[in-house]
């Protein structure tokens, strides 16, 4: 079989060949096309293209590009000599992902994947028009040869101050055509000139091998130490964010996210910086623990419940394998649980720099080394390599969740990323204790990570005044309090000291405790709307008893007061109408006579009058009748252009998108400059008919001019319905 | 997972468990770089603080060592940023040096260009310099040492000063250990000063500063100006440096309001420096008027402003500090460290407690309860008057009464803020009352009556919260205090802690209202000394009555 198009070679490859193509470009079956036809096109097409290219690393990226740079079709020969010979390996490479295909005449590259690459790859400039004297260049002048210099390795525009007034240097190469103007202040440098002086290579140099990481070696002891140091860290600022918010829920911004203010009080109490809060606070919400309730109220979730109820490891793992798969990165500058924090690329670099680590063993790479490294493997084209400041972020979160131990994978991140079994994390934990030693400056320190009842417990009577392995909590006036509001009594507080202190409570505790104790309750608070009283006792208990008037919720908070639970007006209206006669009160106790003459507490605003309409000016009615004939002219237009459209319409073959798009690059490229009449369906379904001239396909859009409106559109290839040539 | 005695938080503070075989090896250890925060019974905290973490640089050590350190005796995994911020601040020390010059005088010269930019653009900073002399080099105005010193200190960029001191006149001065020893920790504190250049020592109340500054005097042989808090701390000062060093009394000069003597050795108090006569300081060519080798600051807590400002123009002269409590409840701590230095030297009280030197004491609160007629006067008082009203009450007067009858064969203190209460207490109790008003020829007498045992108890005022020194007083009684000093609280049991001839331990009462702000202002005044592991009992005024103590 002849292979003329890219169709064709993917229908030559046999099954283990495609089986290799979709295992390196898996978007090309999802959904699995319906024939080759349609996987070529596909396969050519931008989106899945732009992948392709940005899944090689930097090596396959440059033989790739200096393939584009050669003129089609090209032998293997040729692409190694403006490389170099290891590019075989890399050729084979990107054949198998059909970025490069064998035709009947030798290598080509798939349509589209030129304007994937760019302009001006490699930093070369257009090919000239016509054919140079490459040996002339040799003999250029010293001025010459300087002009040569500064753009030969691109990139290929220079500016000059007036093309039309160049330095002699320029002058000599504008004469040769070495060189040409593009505008009048910007020269362009030939491709083949430029690559005549490079040697005919195309890069200066061909990175064929990947950058060795460097850095210091992390002993293993310490390596997982610090590791489950940041691995208990990290989980018991999770845990103290969401029992903050259980408590003081945060309110979310209107534009979605947590705000600076309740950003800084997470940041306060946790004591870390902010961009550390604000990770915490971004992992608890991809891994659901947290959410934005309706009511734009920011609280933790039953899923919470249950995530504490888990063994570390699976709590760790929870978090962490959120963390792995999400393209959300909380370093970027915007709230966290915002909407703007979003890259597509941040789930790929961040398992590409924790595959790179996992390879590193127990090596703690510095980050220029991680980051050369990673750019070689991710050389991103559009964006210039992927930011430093992304690494910096997926490094320094890696370090909080603990699947680094200063900065070399850990135990559990291997682990982890391997699939393997996390439970040692479970047993390599400090073991908790259940005990605390309170001193006599009123503070209680926990000698380790506390069990959870009893830190629970503690959080409830004492203020956290150090955070760490260990804890220090300070007994204070209003910490107790605290734990009596939640319904301790004093005697509980201090028996739950003495279970759990292994040092004797001191005494002046104890004092703080009974004095608060005494104190709290004393006064009490509580709502009503209005009162009722009254100096005669016995006429109040009449009143408490008296069944007509119960719907008032009476209650007696003193011999001669009662408070109910309805407004005065009505209080007054009710006991009226039981057959009592009472008066109303003001605020300062005077007895108010007769019904208060009332006034509104807003400004008037009477209703606006609707008039009759004003004559028309001569200028206005001469308008509206000229817009009324107009309108009418062009409706009877497009009546009759519809009909005729219609007609040819029924004319029109059917033909599916792929046909389509065949017959339309076909048409392009052997008479551009004819017209074409296509059928298209307009977002309701209904087709018309259109005459069009072709311009260009692009990312399955046809642009056209529209003969009826004479404006060049864009028809989506999808919902022209046939095509004919006039 | 080791087990070692120390526990390193992430808000960098540093937990000593003090019931572990190894925490004296962890806390010598650590000491040169943590600030020791609070010394309760158990666990005793320190902090990592940037000043902390360059004085360690200033004395030799380096981010390793700290960092090994902090490996070595960490019971759990260290966090690591904690380790990286440890080596980052510890960098910053140094890339800034003063330096004397032959040709330029003082200069600020750096390792890092970057830095040095940085700073010279700083508005406070440029003002202080001089002339470029070259990328590294830039001169400094040599009056400003001190303002310069501050200005970086105060931008994250210390500067080391090289600069060196001035060695002042010199003048023979010799310990004179005749009867008596100097003690193993006084000399580390004179030795750590005088290694330092300057700095401030730290030791318990009755635990011999006076000592110290005489160790120091000796390493400097040179004239010493001393400034003390009041004319009775000088006269102190000056019978002691006769008892314990070869210098005899016509070296000795006293400089005070009664008295304008400059010698060798020169005692001034603060007030006379700090007097003002038609709006300029009159005696500030004190100074000035000796090519002083050592300067010494009493109680160093009390530091007035002005003399602060002083201080900071006399940078070449080499400093001590002297205080028991390095709290200040101005918030001043960053002026002493910047001006006078850094602390050299610091020890628990309950570790020289321990040793013998200072007395074993008892604090006890005595809660009295107000009468019914006293809490309504009490809740109508206006808030400035509430204070006064609640420490002043008349119950207390019962209290105190009640107590020296039960300590009668003791030397009993009473002291207190207000003098209406004390006349009263006074009256009351049949002791002499000494306060502000009482002349120092008067004051003197009745010390000394106090010391010989002639008068068992005195009534003072807060004349009498420093330097005074009655080893015999082994009772002391608080009834009203300025609001909740914690370092007037502490001064106080000072007066008790000297060590008694027969080894008694002291005690201390303070008489607080219940259920008024006196109790919450006790509850603040008590913090330091909880800190520094003295527990206080709390005893109803009733048990006093009962004789239940």
């Amino acid at each position: 079989m002849e292979i003329r198009s890219f169709a064709d070679y993917l229908r030559s490859l046999d099954d283990a060949g495609l089986i290799t193509l979709f295992e390196s470009r898996s978007d090309l079956i999802s959904p699995v096309p319906s024939d080759i036809s349609s996987l070529a096109v596909r396969a050519s097409s931008i989106p899945s293209l732009v992948r392709a290219v940005d899944s090689l690393n930097k090596w396959q990226l440059q033989v790739l590009e200096a393939a584009s740079v050669i003129s089609e079709p090209f032998t293997e020969k040729e692409l190694l000599q403006c490389t170099d010979k290891s590019a075989k390996f890399a050729l084979a490479a990107l054949v198998d992902r059909a970025l490069i295909y064998i035709g009947h005449d030798g290598y080509r590259l798939p349509g589209n994947l030129r304007e994937v690459l760019g302009n001006e790859v490699a930093g070369l400039g257009p090919v000239a028009s016509k054919k140079l004297k490459l040996k002339d260049l040799d003999n250029a002048p010293a001025a010459s040869k300087k002009v040569l210099d500064a753009m030969v390795w691109g990139p290929p525009r220079g500016a000059v101050a007036d093309v039309k007034k160049p330095n002699p240097g320029l002058k000599w190469l504008l004469d040769e055509g070495f060189v040409s103007p593009v505008n009048q202040q910007t020269v362009v440098l030939h491709r083949e000139v430029a690559l005549h002086l490079r040697g005919n290579k195309v890069h200066r140099e061909l990175i064929a091998q990947e950058p060795q990481l460097s850095g210091r070696n992390v002993e293993t002891k310490s390596l997982q130490l610090a590791a489950i140091s940041n691995i208990t860290t990290f989980l018991r600022w999770t845990e103290e964010v969401l029992n903050f918010w259980g408590q003081q829920p945060a309110m979310a911004l209107k534009a979605g996210g947590l705000g600076i203010r309740d950003l800084r009080e997470i940041t306060q109490h946790l004591g870390v910086e902010s961009e550390c809060a604000s990770f915490i606070i971004e992992v608890a919400y991809i891994s659901g623990l947290v959410t934005i309730d309706p009511d734009d109220r920011i609280l933790p979730t039953h899923q919470f419940d249950i995530w504490l109820s888990y063994p570390a490891s699976v709590k760790w793992e929870n978090l962490v394998s959120a963390w792995l798969i999400t393209s959300r990165l909380s370093g970027l500058d915007a709230a966290p649980m915002g909407p703007e924090l979003d890259r597509s690329i941040a789930a790929t670099v961040r398992k590409k720099v924790l595959a790179l680590l996992d390879g590193a063993d127990s090596l703690a790479p510095t980050s220029d080394s991680l980051l050369a490294t990673l750019q070689w493997n991710l050389p991103y084209r559009r964006t210039g390599g992927v930011p430093a400041e992304y690494l910096h972020w997926i490094t320094r979160e890696a370090e909080w969740l603990g699947i680094t131990g200063q900065g070399a994978l850990s135990p559990y991140g291997a682990a982890l990323l391997n699939n393997r079994d996390l439970t040692a994390i479970d047993s390599d934990l400090p073991a908790t204790v259940d005990h605390i030693l309170i001193q006599s400056d009123n503070t209680a320190i926990a000698p380790g990570p506390l069990e959870h009842e009893v830190a629970e417990e503690l959080d409830l009577i004492a203020d956290i005044e150090s955070r760490g392995a260990a804890t220090v909590f300070r007994f204070s006036e209003s910490s107790l309090r605290r734990g009596l509001d939640h319904g301790r009594t004093g005697e509980e507080i201090l028996a739950f000291l003495k279970k759990t202190s292994k040092t004797p409570v001191p005494q002046p505790l104890e004092y703080l405790i009974g004095d608060i104790t005494k104190k709290h309750g004393k006064l009490r608070v509580g709502s009503a709307s209005s009162f009722i009283r009254c100096e005669d006792t016995a006429l109040i208990t009449q009143i408490l008893r008296d069944k007509k008037v119960e719907a008032l919720g009476l209650r007696r908070i003193a011999p001669e007061v009662l408070i109910c639970t309805h407004e005065a007006d009505d209080a007054i209206h009710i006991l009226r109408a039981a057959g009592y006669l009472p008066a109303a009160e003001d605020s300062q106790g005077l007895l108010l006579s007769g019904p208060r003459i009332q006034r509104a507490q807003t400004k008037a605003r009477p209703p606006r009058i609707i008039g009759e309409f004003e004559n028309p000016s001569e200028e206005n009615l001469a308008i509206a009748v000229r817009t009324i004939r107009t309108g009418e002219k062009s409706s009877a237009k497009q009546s009759t252009l519809r009909d005729i459209s219609q007609e040819a319409l029924g004319s029109l073959p059917r033909s599916t998108a792929n046909e389509t798009l065949e017959i339309l690059t076909h048409h392009l490229r052997e008479n551009p400059s004819k017209s074409l009449s296509i059928g298209y369906a307009d977002n309701n379904g209904l087709v018309s008919h259109r005459i069009i001239d072709p311009l260009k396909i692009s990312a399955g859009s046809l642009m056209a001019r529209d003969h009826a409106t004479g404006e060049v559109l864009t028809f989506r290839i999808p919902r022209i319905t046939g095509v004919a040539t006039l | 997972m080791s087990d070692g005695p120390l526990i390193v938080q992430s808000d960098k503070t540093l937990l000593l468990d003090i019931d572990h075989p190894l925490s004296v090896e962890c806390r010598r250890a650590i000491a040169p770089f943590a600030e020791l925060e609070r010394a309760p019974e158990h666990m005793h905290t320190y902090r990592l603080t940037n000043l902390g973490l360059w004085n360690a640089r200033a004395a030799g050590h380096d981010a390793e060592m700290v960092i090994d350190t902090l490996i070595k005796y960490s019971r759990y995994a260290v966090p690591h940023a904690l380790l990286i911020d440890v080596a980052e601040q510890m960098s910053r020390y140094g890339r800034l040096r003063l330096e004397a010059d032959p040709i330029h005088g003082l200069i600020l010269v750096t390792t890092d260009t970057a830095v040095l930019e940085e700073v010279i653009r700083a508005k406070k900073i440029a003002p202080l310099l001089g002339t470029r002399i070259d990328n590294e080099t830039i001169a400094v105005h040599p009056s400003q040492r001190g303002a310069i010193k501050q200005s970086l200190l105060r931008l994250g960029w210390p500067a080391e000063d090289f600069a060196g001191y001035v060695d002042g006149q010199a003048h023979p001065i010799e310990l004179k250990q005749d009867g008596w020893k100097i003690r193993e920790y006084q000399e580390h504190a004179a030795e750590g000063f005088w290694h330092g250049g300057s700095g401030v020592v730290v030791l318990p109340c009755g635990a011999g500063k006076t000592i110290v500054g005489a160790a120091a005097m000796a390493h400097a042989k040179a004239t010493t100006l001393i400034l003390v808090t009041n004319t009775v701390a000088a006269r102190q000062w000056r019978d002691e440096l006769l008892k314990r060093t070869s210098l005899n009394e016509d070296e000795i000069g006293e400089y005070s309001g009664s008295k304008k003597e400059i010698r060798p050795v020169t005692i001034a108090t603060y007030q006379v420096m700090t007097k003002k006569k038609n709006g300029i300081y009159a005696h500030l060519d004190l100074f000035d008027s000796h090519d002083w080798g050592l300067i010494i600051y009493d109680e160093v807590h009390l530091l007035p402003a002005p003399i602060f400002r002083f201080t900071a123009d006399i940078q070449s002269r080499r400093r001590l500090g002297l205080t028991a409590t390095l709290v200040r409840e101005d918030g001043m701590e960053g002026e002493v460290f910047s001006l006078i230095g850094p602390k050299r030297f610091d020890v628990p009280w309950k570790e020289i407690e321990a040793q013998g030197y200072i007395a074993p004491a008892e604090c006890i609160e005595v809660r009295v309860n107000l009468t019914e007629a006293e809490r309504l006067a009490y809740a109508t008082a206006e808030p400035e008057e509430r204070y006064r009203y609640c420490a002043t009450t008349r119950t207390k007067r019962d209290v105190v009464q009640e107590l020296v009858s039960l300590h009668a064969k003791e030397q009993i203190l009473v002291i207190g803020q207000y003098l209406d209460q004390l006349d009263d207490l006074g009256e009351t109790l049949g002791a002499p009352v000494i306060q502000g008003s009482t002349p120092q020829k008067v004051r003197e007498e009745l010390f000394q009556a106090f010391r010989t045992g002639e008068i068992s108890c005195l009534v003072v005022s807060k004349v009498a919260n420093f330097s005074i020194d009655l080893p015999e007083a082994t009772i002391a009684i608080q009834v009203s205090g300025a609001f909740g000093s914690r370092q007037e609280e502490a001064q106080r049991l000072g007066r008790v802690l000297r060590p008694k001839a027969d080894g008694r331990g002291a005690r201390f009462y303070s008489v607080v209202s219940r259920d008024t702000i006196d109790q919450d202002f006790a509850q603040n005044r008590q913090r330091f000394l909880a800190e520094q592991g003295y527990s206080y009992t709390i005893i109803d005024a009733d048990d006093v009555f009962q004789g239940k103590i």
